[in-house]
């Protein structure tokens, strides 16, 4: 086991964490596909409205390559596909029966994992619905089928505030996942599993396999920032990762045979009562979620995804493909006479410019940008936490000018989107957004 | 508070677009976002931001800047009186400290506030916090018998052609308040240099003004000629260390003491503010260049160069050094943004600024020249030091 030292990243300490128990939910009335929050991907649909489907049945296919095909999460009626601007599919939305009909899939046992071919193996995952469950980094797409990355990242830790805690998702599923492991073997000859030191649940019970020992910070648990630690010729650049949690369903299926739609979700943040672990299934309703547990006080700010990463979701919209975290803030908007002369005992700071540095408390945290943009002065803060040594503040300033070559020379394609360069901004830029958008825009270009 | 909220509320529609004062939205802007942090959230990821921003990080280089303006008011109004021969007592020397500083304050802040509005509403973009410290900075660096014309000249030049010429805050690679210095500095020498320029002498009393001698320690320290050590020559004036160091003497209005500049120091370093690499290269850089001097004087015991026979730490004590590396060499735009840079750009302040005072008695003062010849090459360190980082890296294209 290697102990990877970050320097930077950042703890955030927000009020609002879920316990770790794990609460299971009952069947929603319908469950939905995002083709919007899947990256990059041109979906073709192959269902129309009021058609009937299994789970597992496919719902649409990826124009780049039909053999990638994003099957139902739920067997029922499809009752709603909504466009957004430009024809962006935004939801298929499908009404769960009573009894759902299932596709069967092969179903493979170990020594069979063990034999099969690794063209043979990728064309099962594809067929059952999973392989979107690979990424490729530095651009985060679905991994490449036919390629052979140098390495695959699982990991196994969670430093973004509210996301499921491994040892929540893996308990009892030790065996399974143990099983997920033996098909990424198959995929890639080099398999990094990272964990963080105080997960001692984890360092039991998989301790022959964990090869990386991360922070307790984040983001040190990104996949993109342990290959940036890692790393020592250009041509690791295109590992593939695939989270911990999905490692279960990918076994999942060639266990049972059945597309796996079980997913341990969790639900945080200052405006839930009951923060916990929730067991759900993929593409479940935002408000089957939060049924009973919000109060309708406060308008609030549905994240899906995590605090730092995720999007803004509609209360009557669904959880993605990916995500695995459901935060409710308030919104916040309120203005605050004289904000900047006080002296802040309760105002969350990187720095030590407030008060807040002597209290060590969890703060509650709202969506308030806390001051207006500005020019950028060169403070530094960002660089002090960026995880993969990018200056953002430099980097910024090249992409502005369009010195896109110099921009990626300064790293910003190991970005790992964090958003922590922009959480501190004391000029409130934008500069993760801008640095995600140059990655895709370059990734765009060399389709 | 909701009163404030309802007058705002209601005044905005004139200055919105299509309004009666369209022209002064800067203005409206900038009021109600003094009284009030503005509502605006965000609008993606990261769906939560500090709480830090521009006001608040230039409000705490205010607050560090309050020990040095409240000492420096003090300072201006004893000199005065002593000069004059009037009643030191603590209340008559504010007093007397604040007539003469305030109006300076004053026409810094209103005629640079000025600029910063014209530029902003051509501009059609909000009034930058950073003048704040500007405005206040450039004053203190002044001599208290500064004509309030010439204040308002200075900050004039120093916003216009030190800032807003090339972007307004942020984009400058001048600071601001030096320029400004530098450009009266040059262009009224009389009144920023020599001996009689660092008090203010009331004819109230004439018995005082003959015992006064305006000189600054700089001066006397550069004087030619002089085997004795300098020291002795300092104390006969009556500047010994302590003295130096707390501040009590002719100077200009907030840089003589480094007692209060240190505590500002310690304000700006402990919130992170401001570089301590800057602030402890620009001392190293001071020792660095006044020892060897020092040392060689010391063998010879004569010297040329009266200046070189100086015990080094006086330097830092002296003149605005202090005053100069806390609070004008650490603004965050017009010096380095990478950590090595900033080593060797504070470095290179205290060193220059010893060389100007030692080599060149002309300009007695160092610091303010050093600041600002190290300010044209801040954008060249950080390009080495970015170019050497970027080596090191693994590519990724």
């Amino acid at each position: 086991m290697i102990s990877i030292r970050t320097k930077k990243g950042y703890k955030l300490n927000i009020a609002g964490e879920p316990s770790h128990e794990l609460e299971q939910l009952g069947k929603p009335t319908s469950v939905a596909l995002l083709p919007e929050r899947i990256p990059f991907v041109k979906p073709r649909l192959k269902v129309k409205v009021a058609d009937q489907v299994k789970v597992g049945s496919p719902v649409f296919e990826d124009k780049r390559n039909p053999d990638l095909v994003f099957l139902s999460p739920g067997g029922g009626r499809i009752t709603k596909i909504d466009f957004g601007p430009r024809r962006v599919i935004k939801e298929i939305v499908v009404e769960l029966d009573q009894d759902e009909g299932y596709e069967t899939f092969p179903i493979f046992n170990e020594a069979q994992v063990e034999n099969i071919e690794r063209q043979m193996l990728v064309k099962a995952i594809m067929t059952g619905g999973l392989w979107p469950l690979f990424r490729e980094l530095p651009f985060r797409d679905i991994a490449a089928p036919d390629s052979i990355p140098p390495s695959i990242i699982v990991s196994l830790d969670a430093n973004e505030p509210f996301q499921p805690m491994p040892e929540v998702y893996l308990k009892g599923k030790i065996e399974l996942f143990e099983f997920g492991i033996k098909i990424l073997q198959k995929l890639s000859e080099k398999l990094f599993i990272s964990t963080s030191q105080n997960r001692s649940f984890i360092l039991d019970q998989l301790n022959s396999y964990v090869t990386h020992i991360c922070e307790r910070v984040y983001p040190a648990d990104d996949p993109g920032v342990l290959l940036y630690h890692i790393k020592k010729s250009f041509d690791e650049n295109r590992a593939w990762y695939i989270s911990g949690q999905d490692v279960l369903l990918l076994a999942m299926l060639f266990k049972t045979g059945k597309y796996p739609v079980e997913r341990t979700v969790v639900i945080g943040g200052t405006l839930v009562r009951g923060k916990k672990h929730l067991l759900t299934r993929i593409g479940a309703p935002l408000s089957h979620l939060t049924k009973g547990r919000t109060d309708k006080t406060e308008k609030a700010r549905y994240i899906v995804g995590g605090i730092f990463k995720g999007y803004k979701g509609g209360k009557d919209s669904y959880m993605g493909f990916y995500e695995k975290s459901l935060v409710l803030i308030p919104e916040g908007g309120e203005k605050e006479f004289l904000g900047f002369a006080r002296p802040g005992f309760n105002k969350p700071s990187r720095s030590r410019a407030f008060l807040s540095f002597l209290n060590t408390s969890a703060f509650p945290m709202h969506c308030n940008c806390h001051g207006e943009e500005r020019a950028c002065i060169n403070c530094g803060f960002c660089a002090q936490v960026c995880p993969v040594d990018i200056l953002p503040q430099f980097t910024y300033k090249c992409i502005l000018v369009d010195e896109i070559e110099e921009a990626i020379d300064h790293g910003l394609l190991d970005c790992v989107e964090c958003g922590l360069c922009t959480y501190v901004c004391p000029s409130k830029l934008e500069l993760c957004n801008v640095m995600k958008n140059t990655k895709k825009a370059c990734y765009l270009e060399q389709l | 508070m909701k009163f404030l909220k309802k007058i705002f509320d209601s005044k905005r529609k004139h200055f919105a677009q299509g309004g009666r004062f369209e022209k002064l939205h800067p203005i409206f802007e900038a009021t109600e976002t003094f009284f009030f942090i503005p509502g605006i959230v965000t609008k993606n990821d990261a769906h939560v931001r500090d709480s830090l921003d521009l006001k608040r990080l230039m409000s705490m280089v205010i607050i560090a800047l309050i020990p040095p303006l409240f000492f420096g008011i003090y300072n201006t109004g004893f000199q005065s009186n002593i000069a004059s021969g009037l009643p030191v007592t603590f209340i008559a020397v504010s007093l007397k400290g604040l007539r003469i500083v305030l109006p300076v304050i004053i026409v810094s802040y209103v005629v640079g506030f000025l600029w910063e509005i014209l530029f902003a509403s051509i501009r059609k973009h909000s009034i930058s916090e950073g003048f704040l410290v500007t405005g206040l900075l450039f004053p203190l660096t002044l001599p208290p018998t500064i004509p309030l014309w010439q204040v308002a000249l200075g900050i004039s030049f120093g916003v216009v052609i030190g800032k807003e010429l090339f972007g307004g805050t942020g984009r400058n690679f001048l600071n601001p308040a030096l320029t400004g210095r530098a450009f009266l500095f040059f262009a009224y020498p009389i009144k920023m240099t020599g001996e009689t320029v660092w008090t203010v002498v009331s004819n109230v009393n004439s018995s005082g003004v003959d015992t006064f001698s305006g000189a600054t320690p700089l001066a006397v320290s550069a004087v030619q000629g002089t085997a004795s050590f300098i020291e002795s020559l300092l104390a006969k004036a009556g500047f010994t260390f302590p003295k130096l160091f707390f501040g009590l003497y002719p100077g200009s209005i907030g840089g003589t003491s480094t007692l209060m500049c240190l505590i500002g120091a310690c304000l700006l370093i402990f919130t992170g503010i401001a570089s301590y690499r800057i602030m402890i290269g620009g001392v190293l850089g001071v020792l660095v260049a006044a020892y060897p001097g020092y040392i060689m004087s010391l063998v010879s015991g004569n010297s040329t160069v009266p200046m070189l026979a100086l015990y080094p730490l006086y330097h830092l004590v002296m003149g605005g050094f202090a005053f100069g590396i806390t609070y004008m060499a650490t603004d965050p735009v017009s010096a380095p943004g990478m950590n090595a840079a900033k080593w060797i750009y504070g470095f290179a302040i205290g060193f220059l600024t010893v060389l100007i005072r030692i080599f060149n008695p002309a300009f007695p003062e160092g610091v303010m020249l050093a600041i600002l010849f190290m300010n044209l090459f801040s954008p060249l360190l950080d390009y080495f030091e970015i170019h050497f980082r970027l080596k090191k890296r693994v590519p990724n294209v």
